[in-house]
């Protein structure tokens, strides 16, 4: 009799437990326009070091979950260098980052969608500057892409975050402390994908936008050579596109946040304080949750109030 | 064999000059008749094509041309029209007849997650638009996928009500899947997904054995928006009439 009784609970708690665990997959196609892919077509040398970008976060990602982020040399020396093998393989299309990490997706794919639409937002954004558009018809397509994006329940806040508060939760800096050059690698990707704005803005036409991104790409390889492990703080966009920040603020704070995010989730998956899985899954959302969807913007204590002046500077 | 040439090529050119469908993202008959739990994202459409051959152990080789229109209708649904071509459209048996139109949808219930596979339903119907096609099909599938490091293995099993039986036909038969599914290349490359499957399905007419086969297919990433894929399989089990060699090519395209 006992023998199935325990059977019978073990069953119900797999089932609560796996209930606990439902989430719905939730993927949302691209915003459609003309100009979607002008980037891969037209900027294929920067689109290519976006394609590597990609591969970086998810191999980080799944390394630290299954070394339990232990291991130094498996994330600075072995996980760090198969991201720069796959950067420099020159790859033309996105990896699938589902391959590169399927125990992560598991584990928290609520914050994967929401890293993924942002970075689909990131996408238009290189497109619809890349494309040839009057200026009249690149606001307009901005604003277009924002709307659609803020319209998804995984939209990141376009309020500015107090990121030098969020830099001082129980178990910030985590990652950067034990893994310094993953950190810095991760941080010269985020000046990359920052810096272009402004300089592709000025650029007239196709060109000068290839001319104008070349120091840039130079610049962020020279930095995966040598991380910049100086650095004290992620690159903000209005250090490097201040135009692009002051005339499309929401954008600037989306990135920004986004960035911040990634870093969040690198230091819960590196903290001694989450021993389990399910105990970091259960940070990753709840930070997730209250700091950065935009979802949580009536109750979001990061918030910085309009005219809270400006985020302090950062060494870089 | 008789091979309509510039058919096939309208076929499998078309859809190269306008807009790809995830090649981890797996549909029925692209290339191989397994499919995963995943619906395509909300508000994508693609156009999928594929030509099909089957060698017949008794019976002349028949070709298959499949058109299909998929389209995110809702997170985490699709749905599908889809009508098959026969060459051969007057020795066809069973409930799938040359020129009949098929539609269905696919609902995802939820993504995998560490405890638990992801579940899909797929709801069908074939109306009878094609040769010598009598009454509605219906069709429901069960569908589970769950992963496994990189390799994802798939369970489909499905039941058709046939509308209106003719001859021999039977009213209704059951099919099951097992597939398995890999991305070959890591960690250098990610445009190339293997998939393998057996699956045993009840004959069409009723007093035969069940037709059951093994399937191998590659999806090929070729650009954004073009996934190409190829396939090859077996019976090796079920009527006198079953397929000795079976090989499909195709591509998807999503925008």
């Amino acid at each position: 009799m006992w023998k199935k009784a325990l059977i019978v609970l073990l069953l119900v708690s797999g089932v609560v437990a796996a209930c606990a665990q439902f989430e719905q997959r939730d993927k949302r196609f691209y915003y459609r326009a003309l100009w979607n892919f002008a980037l891969r077509e037209d900027l294929k040398e920067l689109d290519i070091d976006f394609n590597g970008i990609d591969f970086g976060h998810s191999h980080l990602y799944e390394n630290l979950l299954l070394t339990n982020a232990e291991d130094v040399q498996a994330i600075e020396d072995r996980a760090r260098k198969e991201t720069l093998r796959f950067i420099a393989s020159r790859p033309a299309l996105p990896p699938n980052e589902e391959a590169i990490a399927p125990t992560y997706m598991k584990l928290a794919w609520r914050a994967q969608n929401t890293f993924d639409e942002a970075h689909a937002l990131h996408r238009a954004t290189y497109d619809i500057y890349v494309a040839e558009l009057s200026s009249e018809q690149r606001e307009q397509a901005l604003e277009k892409v924002l709307r659609f994006y803020k319209k998804s329940p995984y939209a990141i806040t376009g309020h500015r975050l107090d990121h030098q508060r969020l830099d001082t939760l129980p178990y910030s800096k985590a990652f950067r402390r034990r893994f310094p050059l993953f950190n810095a690698t991760i941080w010269a990707y985020h000046y990359l994908q920052i810096a272009v704005y402004d300089p592709l803005a000025a650029a007239p036409d196709l060109k000068s936008k290839q001319q104008a991104v070349q120091p840039i790409l130079d610049r962020y390889h020279r930095y995966l050579a040598e991380p910049p492990v100086a650095w004290t703080f992620m690159p903000l966009t209005a250090e490097y596109s201040p135009r692009f920040a002051q005339q499309l603020p929401e954008i600037a704070n989306i990135f920004d946040n986004l960035h911040m995010l990634h870093d969040t989730i690198s230091d819960i998956l590196t903290s001694l304080s989450f021993r389990t899985w399910d105990e970091k899954r259960q940070e990753i959302y709840r930070a997730l949750d209250s700091y950065y969807l935009a979802s949580a913007d009536q109750t979001n204590p990061m918030i910085i109030p309009v005219g809270g002046g400006q985020e302090r500077g950062h060494r870089h | 064999m008789r091979i309509r040439l510039p058919l096939l090529l309208i076929i499998l050119s078309c859809p190269l000059v306008v807009l790809a469908l995830d090649h981890d993202n797996l549909d029925p008959n692209r290339p191989i008749q397994m499919e995963d739990a995943y619906a395509i994202p909300e508000g994508e459409i693609g156009l999928e094509s594929g030509v099909r051959f089957n060698d017949r152990r008794r019976g002349r080789t028949g070709v298959i041309f499949q058109p299909q229109i998929i389209y995110g209708a809702f997170r985490n649904t699709q749905i599908e029209i889809q009508t098959d071509l026969l060459t051969e459209p007057l020795s066809a048996v069973g409930p799938s007849r040359s020129g009949d139109l098929h539609l269905g949808v696919l609902y995802n219930f939820n993504t995998e997650t560490l405890q638990l596979p992801a579940f899909a339903v797929r709801v069908e119907a074939d109306l009878p638009t094609g040769v010598n096609s009598r009454g509605i099909d219906t069709q429901i599938t069960g569908i589970m996928t769950r992963s496994f490091g990189r390799l994802r293995a798939h369970l489909n099993a499905g039941y058709t009500i046939v509308g209106q039986a003719q001859g021999l036909e039977r009213n209704g038969s059951y099919r099951f899947v097992a597939a398995l599914s890999y991305p070959v290349g890591y960690p250098n490359r990610f445009r190339e997904t293997l998939i393998l499957d057996v699956y045993t399905r009840q004959s069409d007419l009723v007093g035969q054995r069940n037709n059951t086969g093994i399937e191998i297919g590659i999806r090929h990433q070729l650009s954004s928006r073009i996934v190409v894929d190829a396939g090859v399989g077996t019976e090796f089990y079920g009527p006198a009439d079953r397929a000795a060699a079976t090989g499909t090519v195709g591509l998807s395209v999503g925008f």
